[in-house]
């Protein structure tokens, strides 16, 4: 096949497989009718209206909010310094501490949630908004120390080592120095980190309770009672505030060289 | 390089502690869970667990979704790379966002449009009722193919990501050569492109096939109680009967398969530096 007639073709397919099905949420939740259907019945900001009116939705939108900040701010404190020392510190057992803290990423979700659920939630009886944050932070810790310690790879350690010599402490060193030159690096790391546990599913599914539950799980359980548009309008929303993130994350930190 | 060992352990410690107590030690004590019967090691929860033709079925089914979605995403993988990096380089960037572009939505959103499109009303039924192939809907949600065409949408980037990056670092001029030769393009297919970006696909093919094991929301949303999968599975047998111990079997299995790639990728990795 002659590539003029073969790039477009395979690109049209492609990426229409790949993003299609996202405009059709959209132009579903835009629907007039009461059940999910394309093409829409109508047109109605109905449906997105509605989003905002579910309790549950509210609720559970607010402890994924928390979760996603506070867990990542959490990971972050517990990360940097971490980070800081594997790359700029003769660290015993290095490769120990980096492959504990990155083990998160490579265990599914869905078992870490099980075994806090069965080994922390169950006998020491922790509250599971506290075990969630817990987790989430656990799940962003390796998104946290790779972002930071590619950005202090990047960055030249001799001028730390030049304000130790000329008097500033370690930490004002750290403070003074290395922190404003690898502050867009901690704000990659905050937007991925951010966006991987808002988007979480796994590790939430055992970890709920009544009155908690993250966003995702809480959209699972509602497309479980109503095939109603309104989870296709959230779902919109969420991916409209998913992509304006990283969007204006790309923009202005050029995150893609962090990811 | 610091030499201060306290200070580097004071910097350290507190992530790998915390890593350790809320992650680490859970996921072992669970694991060691399945190896444990009546107060001895064991293996009866292993062959309990093969012995029921159910979870033999779901085993054999993920692995089988498993292989089919790296393998359909290869080809695909390779027609659009291969697309994609014969573009200017400006709208080759475009491109790259447009593939990058589903990896930030959730996947319970991206799962969910499969329901508008698959099911009873959804696109492809009317579109089926319309030209009179059919009469009355089809089902398509809740089957094997639904769960392979969501999983399919989920982790296809990921496939063609990596084998962009691997037809970038191929010779230019080894195609052009290989045609000038004589070479049609099958043979320079076989001969020359895939030898040469083999890592990269090796690369996408473990993040696919590792990706399709251990997905949750896909077969949930997709195949719900019908078609089974390893994690659902789990949740069931948690949910459904409270047992925890073919869970901490699937754990097992997943564990295994997942920390395998991670060995493969990282072998590669160094492979690639020392280069």
């Amino acid at each position: 096949m002659k590539p003029r007639v073969f790039t477009p073709l395979v690109l049209f397919l492609v990426i229409g497989f790949l993003i299609g099905p996202f405009f059709i949420i959209v132009a579903a939740s835009l629907s007039g009718g009461e059940t999910l259907a394309f093409p829409p019945q109508g047109f109605s900001l109905q449906w997105v209206a509605k989003v905002f009116t579910v309790e549950s939705f509210r609720e559970s939108f607010a402890i994924s909010m928390l979760l996603a900040i506070g867990g990542t701010a959490a990971a972050l404190v517990l990360g940097v310094p971490a980070s800081y020392a594997l790359s700029r510190y003769k660290l015993p057992f290095g490769e120990t501490v980096r492959t504990i803290v990155s083990l998160p990423i490579i265990v599914p979700g869905i078992i870490v949630g099980l075994a806090l659920l069965r080994y922390i939630v169950v006998p020491f009886g922790f509250n599971i908004t506290l075990v969630l944050f817990l987790a989430h932070t656990a799940l962003v810790l390796p998104y946290a120390v790779r972002v930071v310690s590619a950005s202090l790879n990047n960055l030249r350690s001799d001028i730390e080592e030049a304000a130790v010599l000329l008097g500033s402490s370690r930490a004002g060193a750290f403070f003074r120095v290395v922190m404003p030159n690898i502050r867009s690096g901690i704000l990659a790391a905050f937007i991925l980190g951010f966006v991987t546990s808002f988007n979480q599913v796994p590790v939430s599914l055992f970890l709920s309770g009544p009155g908690v539950r993250t966003l995702p799980i809480d959209m699972l359980s509602y497309m479980e009672i109503t095939y109603d548009p309104s989870v296709a309008a959230l779902s919109a929303l969420l991916a409209f505030m998913s992509i304006g993130i990283v969007f204006l994350a790309e923009r202005f930190l050029g995150f893609s060289r962090y990811v | 390089m610091f030499q201060n060992r306290a200070e580097a352990l004071a910097l350290a410690l507190p992530a790998a502690v915390f890593a350790a107590i809320v992650f680490l030690a859970p996921v072992v004590i669970l694991l060691a869970e399945g190896f444990r019967n009546a107060d001895s090691w064991s293996l009866v929860a292993y062959t309990n667990f093969f012995s029921d033709p159910l979870n033999r079925t779901v085993f054999l089914r993920t692995f089988r979704l498993g292989l089919v979605v790296t393998a359909v995403s290869a080809v695909i993988g390779y027609a659009a790379a291969f697309a994609i990096v014969n573009l200017t380089p400006r709208s080759k960037g475009q491109m790259i966002g447009l593939v990058v572009l589903p990896l930030m939505i959730s996947s319970v959103a991206r799962t969910y449009a499969w329901i508008v499109i698959l099911g009873r009303t959804g696109i492809v039924n009317q579109a089926l009722q319309l030209v009179g192939l059919s009469d009355e809907p089809i089902r398509f949600l809740f089957t094997e193919t639904a769960v392979f065409i969501g999983l399919l949408q989920l982790f296809l980037p990921l496939m063609i990501l990596s084998l962009i990056s691997a037809l970038e670092n191929m010779p230019k001029d080894a195609i052009p050569a290989a045609r000038v030769l004589g070479a049609n393009w099958f043979q320079v297919f076989f001969k020359v492109i895939l030898p040469l970006t083999k890592e990269g696909l090796v690369i996408g093919g473990t993040l696919v096939f590792t990706g399709s094991l251990t997905a949750y929301i896909t077969p949930a949303i997709l195949g719900g109680s019908k078609v089974l999968m390893l994690e659902t599975l789990l949740y069931q047998r948690v949910t459904v009967a409270n047992d925890f111990v073919s869970a901490s079997v699937i754990a097992f299995i997943l564990i295994v398969m997942s920390f395998a790639a991670n060995l493969l990728l990282k072998r590669l990795a160094t492979a690639r530096n020392k280069r």
